[in-house]
């Protein structure tokens, strides 16, 4: 390979990375509140509650399916834990919210797994079910939460922030699991070609299923990583969150055709996210203008993606070279 | 026993409508039927518009053929439809979008039934419907004038921030632009640093305000575009240890919009200086009193203003029998 093409080509294959540094020079340089430590951390923990959401979709998308129902998801179970166990322990109102959501997600792993419906339309399905139920029970009104539940956003331990810590536990959990284990090593197989994996006797509906349920629990843990820090859940709660979990997920290189990715990218992807939404704020940017930046970056994100991967796929071709007569 | 609780708020919502001396003309409906299509339950505010319209229809003798189109324009279009073939003597609508909802009104005009928009108008067409409307404007207006005020007896000058709802609502922007009037007129006492489009998510709103106390740490002035929102802005004051009551020096000039029962039990507490508050049960006698002109054939404005009013940590006591959001507070907590 010559070495413009190499140099091209570790140009894209750091394209978000490249991005960020962008991002981060232009907003530094509009404000010097934008560089300074304590904002990052806040990034960090704005960046928890969407960051786990997405590390829960990353699971589904590498086996090539998608979950339309986790912010229907973190709605239902902020709902239930609004209304029945903020009078408990929160350790023990968590428990029951994460159990609450696996739930949720075996439903839709069974739907998809044993009835064959796909994913999107299963999950398009709960969305409104979930949502339904949730808006029911709530009567749509504001449900507060107390505030042993709300100082939990607040709290901390050695200094760090609750909600960064739930998103390094998960995160590292979710890394474990996808590079350390054969389970892990079977979503990837299962995501790249489901047929060629079930010939190989690995059990692709099992793991396609358990990817829906740890993708809801992760709703769970999500949602209630956000109630701690907004407070109160109305309607609108988790509405139209998924596609912020996708996005973030492409953006970290996850693929949605399945197979291909890393949990580390996606909570890249989130951080990026938040980052240029915090850096608007921070500028005190026209409202107008939000939209476009978020969306072109997320574009010019998924584009240099999709370069890449062509590119990629050109250099490793295979050439057979016809047979030239003497 | 929550049928009883809903019974009792209809009633007591009722009770304050009469009370506040807006006719509820108790006319023979003559098994008269109206169509009440909301867009979605989404608020505090838009249950209650449902209830005290209900409960009105049901004191007038109508009967009542409600649906909610859970922001689908087509799905609420069919329903529109659907109304007009069973013949509806009116409808009431909450559109999700204003040139969506066109179509609709041309179909409710050839059927000659009357069609009113409760709270949110249709954009600009030649075919014929009544709006009602708060004039979010002076009400917003009103509201952050009182805070100025208070930003001008205290002799500092404050760092602002507003935090703006869907700019494609024009509710949203009519709100922020009488907030804009407001402040213009305190250059020396309230500057504007932090303007956060929040697009009325609660999430946005949290971190939109979090991040512009970080730019800002001395924020010290904050208007919200809906009640909706408060309680994330509670959230980062409390994170950026400014959330304090009127007179303490930490304290956050705060001013809302909407009347909710939360916004009252702020006010109440000396946690919120003023709010704007829609008139709900002014709203709803204005619809019912359009759709009741046009079947007599009397002509009635395309757009009907309800003049809302600013509550204040001055006039609190005098004016909270008018706010919708006290009445069911009042009812929740005896």
């Amino acid at each position: 390979m010559k070495s413009g093409n190499r140099l091209a080509l570790l140009g894209l294959q750091n394209a978000p990375l490249i991005l960020f540094v962008v991002v981060l020079l232009t907003f530094g340089l509009m404000s010097d509140r934008f560089l300074a430590i304590a904002n990052f951390r806040n990034i960090v923990i704005q960046a928890a509650p969407i960051g786990i959401l997405a590390i829960g979709m990353t699971f589904v998308l590498l086996t090539a399916q998608i979950d339309l129902s986790i912010g229907a998801t973190m709605y239902l179970t902020a709902s239930v834990l609004a209304l029945a166990f903020t009078g408990l322990p929160w350790p023990v109102a968590l428990l029951l919210v994460t159990v609450l959501a696996a739930v949720v997600g075996a439903i839709n792993g069974l739907i998809v797994t044993v009835l064959g419906v796909a994913s999107f339309i299963t999950t398009l399905s709960t969305l409104f079910v979930l949502r339904g139920v949730a808006m029911w029970m709530s009567e749509t009104r504001t449900l507060p939460f107390p505030d042993r539940i709300t100082d939990l956003n607040r709290a901390g331990v050695l200094g760090i922030p609750s909600a960064i810590l739930a998103f390094a536990a998960i995160f590292a959990l979710a890394w474990v699991v996808l590079h350390q284990t054969a389970f892990g090593r079977q979503i990837y197989a299962v995501g790249e070609d489901a047929e060629a994996a079930r010939k190989a006797g690995i059990p692709a509906k099992r793991i396609t299923f358990a990817c829906f349920v740890i993708c809801a629990l992760c709703a769970g843990v999500g949602g209630f990583v956000t109630v701690t820090q907004i407070g109160a859940v109305g309607p609108k709660y988790g509405d139209q969150v998924e596609f912020a979990a996708v996005a973030a997920a492409v953006l970290g290189g996850v693929s949605l055709f399945g197979g291909r990715g890393s949990v580390a990218g996606t909570v890249f992807g989130a951080i990026l996210i938040k980052t240029v939404q915090n850096g608007l704020n921070i500028v005190n940017a026209d409202p107008y203008i939000y939209p476009l930046v978020t969306g072109s970056i997320i574009f010019l994100a998924v584009a240099v993606d999709g370069l890449r991967t062509r590119i990629l796929d050109t250099l490793n071709r295979r050439t057979i070279r016809p047979l030239q007569a003497n | 026993m929550r049928a009883n609780r809903r019974e009792f708020t209809l009633g007591a919502l009722t009770a304050i409508a009469a009370a506040s001396g807006w006719s509820v003309a108790a006319k023979a409906a003559d098994n008269k039927t109206i169509a009440v299509l909301f867009d979605g339950l989404y608020s505090e505010f838009w249950v209650a518009g449902l209830q005290i319209i209900r409960d009105d229809l049901k004191k007038r003798g109508f009967g009542i053929q409600e649906a909610i189109s859970d922001k689908d324009d087509n799905k609420q279009f069919e329903q529109v439809r659907a109304a007009i073939a069973k013949k509806v003597d009116g409808i009431i609508i909450v559109q999700t979008d204003s040139n969506a909802v066109i179509p609709a009104i041309k179909a409710a005009n050839k059927a000659k039934i009357p069609m009113v928009h409760f709270n949110r108008p249709p954009a600009k067409t030649d075919a014929f419907s009544v709006a009602i409307q708060a004039d979010n404007q002076k009400i917003a207006r009103e509201a952050v004038l009182y805070s100025c005020g208070v930003a001008k007896d205290s002799g500092k000058k404050h760092k602002a921030a507003i935090l703006i709802g869907n700019l494609g609502d024009p509710n949203a922007i009519q709100r922020r632009d009488g907030f804009d009037e407001a402040v213009k007129q305190f250059p020396d006492n309230v500057e504007v640093v932090a303007r956060i489009p929040t697009e009325w998510d609660a999430d946005k709103a949290f971190a939109g305000l979090t991040n512009a106390l970080q730019a800002n740490p001395d924020i010290s002035f904050v208007f919200t575009s809906s009640d909706f929102l408060l309680p994330q802005i509670i959230q980062s004051l409390k994170a950026a240890n400014k959330w304090a009551p009127v007179g303490d020096e930490k304290h956050v000039i705060l001013t809302g919009f909407d009347g909710f029962p939360s916004a009252y039990e702020l006010m109440k507490d000396k946690y919120m200086d003023a709010c704007g508050v829609q008139n709900l049960f002014f709203e709803t006698t204005l619809a019912m009193q359009a759709i009741l002109d046009l079947q007599a054939g009397k002509p009635v404005e395309k757009l009907l203003l309800d003049p809302g009013f600013a509550i204040t940590q001055a006039n609190i006591e005098a004016k909270k029998d008018e706010m919708w959001g006290y009445t069911l507070w009042k009812q929740k907590n005896g």
